[in-house]
């Protein structure tokens, strides 16, 4: 009996950690192979604070749950090199050092011998020894756990962090902050490793290093992995197998020194077959948050969707030229990207950037947007001097822009894209999450029907529900412009809003493009399809080899035979 | 270099390499042991093991992976859970305990007050000549040529009528190799063991971003620099600290300089 509460037991302290790494790994698409690193510092924590300092339980919870959040935090200090394969070799490298650090700091941690006698917490004035009398602490902490992974992992801010998971400049480019996103997310994740880590060494009543090594990292990803990831439910399967399968090994009389090899050889072989026939895992993702899957998206009439794109960031009524750049210049190497460039946008109009290939137009963008640094130069919004102001702020100031490649986030619903672009969320920020969940419900019920109103707009509230990358290239591209409108900004940046994209859609975009202008926004466009500019464009700058070298409107700007010779060359007539 | 060579060609976060370092050595290990053939053909079979065991890989999982367009996120996962497999494996089968790799005389020699074993002096030797013929294949051949256009823009290669498939297995091939040579000369000192392949593999990781991905004299530099701040730091600090010095310089080299020693500035 007690034998079987000791696997339930560390069955779920295993999925407490498969939790806390799946907020990475499954809904930041963030990879951390050093959770057993972070989870031996944990027990280390709570196993000396209550040895040498005499803390008795919960305390000891508390210490070894701030030290493993600052701990996990420290992993984003080389922000911007925070993903893909940096990110496995700056977890690795702290796996490494702190196992080696457990094994070496002889002092601190005995080393390999390991530190026993870690004394039993005490409830209600009596001690727990039996992995019976254990159950219920662990299984409420579990259960708090996986309640707050599932709170940021289905909320507002977990939208953020799938978003940035899918594409992280296209969550910049709609007024999130992506460093924010990940230090949050790695502080929460080391903290409920904190949580089961406490709690496994007063369980044990003995660590040493080894229950901390690179291999315990290696299947705790492989046990997230498997059981599917931003998928809760699926850890916890996960972690059902993983100490499930050697008892059931054992049962079955297994040779005992071969049993852990033999589920290790299972668990490598699955995780094999998964990444090939099924990568999202034994139990998938569901796109979208519940709440969303289950409204019936009631279409707001055309009108009403209207209303909502007189929303702005900055109140209307401000400057005429909302947006003005002077003498911006940007080097690569040899080449003059930007050449001393300065452009105006006036309100409810729109201006079109048109030029050769290579002008230079869509690094304007980039200029205008912070992506890209000016060498020189300055950009003015409202008046405002936003140069030195990063990506994700300027778009809450009032400055957004569309991608020539779209940049849908792809895994998640259509509604949720335009959703995530919503400004001043309460539910992206921690405490309200936590403290206020009835300020952040409410939110969200406006904010969904504001999204639903943008898709409306631009034609797509009946497919909110799907998975935006099932959309034909020209929806995809609808649906941009209805993020790009749900951030509030009201000068537009589009980046080729029709290129590549079916006429029957192009005419679509043109007419939405005009309703934009005509509601109050500043709107500009790069493109090469000079049909397109004559059709929507109020005036055009032309550029060429990164200068503007004219300014008029379309028509003129395309009247002009030395124009004509630099857009289709010499040889033409 | 060898790891280095892979994953600048292919952008494969190859973990499994410790796998292919692994089976090679056993290979080597049986060879010189039980089936007594000698250790110079024992070297000769952890290379061709090793070849074989990364023509294999690339073949049976990283190929599959990459037609379905698998992430690289994926792909590693996939590479993990081929080296667990492929480590448990060999524990089944083998067993747990190290085992040596017999068959090299080993003396001390003192040249004036440095004091080394022969192991070690091959080991100089051996890896010098290995980068050096490395390098030269790299840099004076047909086929070096290619892979060192894959390296740096597969797309347009493949426009130039370079087959990136081909070239992909021509590099776990010689990189497998490679990782088979070296893994039995470490075991030549250190002795085989199931996980046995994971730290040179690690210190490859290391030595590769130290020196700028991309950058395959850059791995060998990283190593160079990996390997004096290592034995420098164990001048100063107690021995048991080595360990900790090589990622504390990676943790630096990533927030100070993040393109590597070598690696290009910028974008």
């Amino acid at each position: 009996m007690d034998f079987w509460v000791h696997v339930l037991n560390m069955i779920l302290l295993l999925s407490i950690l498969g939790m806390s790494l799946n907020l990475l790994l499954g809904y930041s698409g963030l990879v951390s192979m050093a959770h057993a690193a972070f989870f031996g510092v944990g027990a280390y924590a709570a196993a000396l604070s209550a040895r040498h300092l005499g803390l008795p339980f919960p305390l000891t919870l508390v210490v070894a749950v701030a030290l493993t959040t600052v701990l996990a935090g420290l992993v984003t200090l080389p922000a911007l090199r925070v993903r893909g394969e940096y990110l496995i070799l700056l977890t690795l490298a702290f796996q490494m050092v702190l196992y080696e650090l457990m094994l070496a700091w002889v002092d601190l941690t005995a080393g390999r011998t390991g530190i026993s006698g870690i004394p039993r917490p005490r409830l209600f004035g009596r001690a727990l020894v039996t992995p019976l009398e254990f159950l219920p602490l662990i299984a409420l902490c579990a259960l708090g756990a996986f309640a707050i992974a599932w709170r940021i992992g289905e909320s507002p801010f977990g939208r953020v962090l799938k978003a940035m998971r899918d594409d992280e400049r296209a969550t910049l480019a709609i007024g999130k902050s992506v460093l924010r996103g990940k230090v949050l997310v790695f502080c929460l994740s080391g903290g409920l490793v904190g949580v089961a880590a406490a709690l496994f060494a007063h369980y044990q009543a003995f660590i040493n290093p080894f229950s901390f090594t690179l291999d315990r990292s290696i299947f705790l990803v492989a046990l997230v992995v498997l059981g599917g990831t931003a998928n809760l439910a699926g850890t916890l399967v996960g972690a059902l197998l993983f100490v499930g399968l050697p008892e059931v090994l054992r049962f079955l009389q297994a040779r005992p020194e071969i049993v852990d090899a033999v589920r290790d050889l299972v668990f490598g072989v699955l995780l094999m077959l998964f990444m090939r026939f099924r990568p999202e895992g034994l139990l998938p993702e569901r796109a979208g948050l519940g709440i969303v899957g289950r409204a019936a998206a009631p279409a707001p009439g055309p009108a009403r969707a209207t209303d909502w794109l007189s929303l702005s960031r900055s109140a209307l009524g401000g400057a005429e030229l909302p947006l003005r750049a002077e003498g911006l210049e940007k080097h690569f190497g040899g080449i003059k990207a930007a050449d001393g460039l300065g452009l105006t946008l006036p309100r409810g109009k729109v201006t079109a950037l048109v030029g050769p290939n290579g002008a230079g137009k869509t690094t304007v963008f980039n200029l205008l947007t912070g992506l890209l640094p000016p060498d020189s130069g300055m950009v003015a919004l409202h008046g405002r001097d936003v140069t030195r102001l990063a990506p994700w702020r300027r778009v809450r100031s009032g400055l957004a822009r569309t991608f020539q490649d779209v940049r849908l986030f792809e895994r998640m619903t259509v509604l949720d894209n335009v959703l995530a672009a919503v400004p001043d969320q309460p539910g992206e920020h921690l405490g309200p999450l936590f403290l206020a969940p009835w300020r952040v419900a409410a939110a969200e019920r406006r904010n969904r029907e504001k999204a639903l109103g943008y898709l409306a707009f631009v034609g797509l509230a009946h497919r909110a529900n799907e998975v935006a990358a099932s959309l034909a290239f020209g929806e995809q591209k609808l649906v941009a412009l209805a993020r790009l409108v749900a951030t509030e900004a009201d000068v537009l940046l589009l980046d080729e809003p029709a290129a590549g994209v079916d006429a029957q859609w192009v005419q679509r975009i043109l007419e939405l493009i005009r309703r934009l202008a005509a509601a109050g926004k500043t709107v500009c466009l790069v493109e090469h399809n000079l049909e397109v500019v004559t059709a929507v464009a109020d005036r055009a700058y032309f550029m060429d080899a990164g200068r503007i070298i004219a300014e008029g409107r379309p028509e003129e700007l395309m009247a002009d035979p030395r124009l004509g010779e630099i857009y289709f060359g010499k040889a033409r007539r | 270099m060898s790891w280095g060579l892979i994953f600048a060609t292919t952008k494969i976060f190859h973990f499994s390499h410790a796998l292919t370092l692994t089976l090679a050595v056993y290979a080597a290990v049986l060879a010189a042991g039980p089936w007594g053939i000698g250790l110079p053909a024992g070297f000769a079979l952890a290379a061709g093991a090793g070849c074989l065991v990364g023509l294999a890989t690339e073949l049976a999982v990283y190929r599959p992976l990459r037609r379905v367009h698998a992430s690289q996120l994926n792909i590693f996962l996939a590479s993990l859970g081929l080296l667990i497999a492929g480590q448990s494996a060999v524990l089944i089968a083998f067993g747990p305990q190290a085992r040596a790799l017999e068959g090299f005389p080993m003396t001390g020699i003192a040249l004036g007050p440095v004091a080394f074993t022969t192991i070690e002096a091959l080991w100089v030797v051996a890896s010098w000549l290995l980068i050096g013929l490395l390098m030269a294949w790299l840099w004076r051949t047909r086929h070096g040529r290619a892979i060192r256009a894959v390296a740096s823009n597969p797309e347009l290669a493949q426009c130039l009528g370079v087959d990136r498939e081909r070239v992909f297995l021509l590099v776990f091939a010689v990189g497998s190799a490679l990782a088979g040579v070296g893994g039995a000369l470490l075991a030549l000192r250190d002795t085989a063991s199931p996980t046995m392949g994971v730290p040179p593999v690690l210190a490859a990781f290391i030595a590769v971003f130290l020196g700028g991905i991309g950058s395959i004299p850059g791995a060998a530099l990283g190593g160079v620099v990996l390997g004096l701040a290592e034995n420098m730091g164990g001048l100063v600090l107690p021995g048991y600290w080595q360990g900790v010095i090589a990622f504390v310089v990676l943790f630096v080299v990533l927030v100070v300089r993040p393109s590597g020693i070598l690696g290009a500035r910028g974008r």
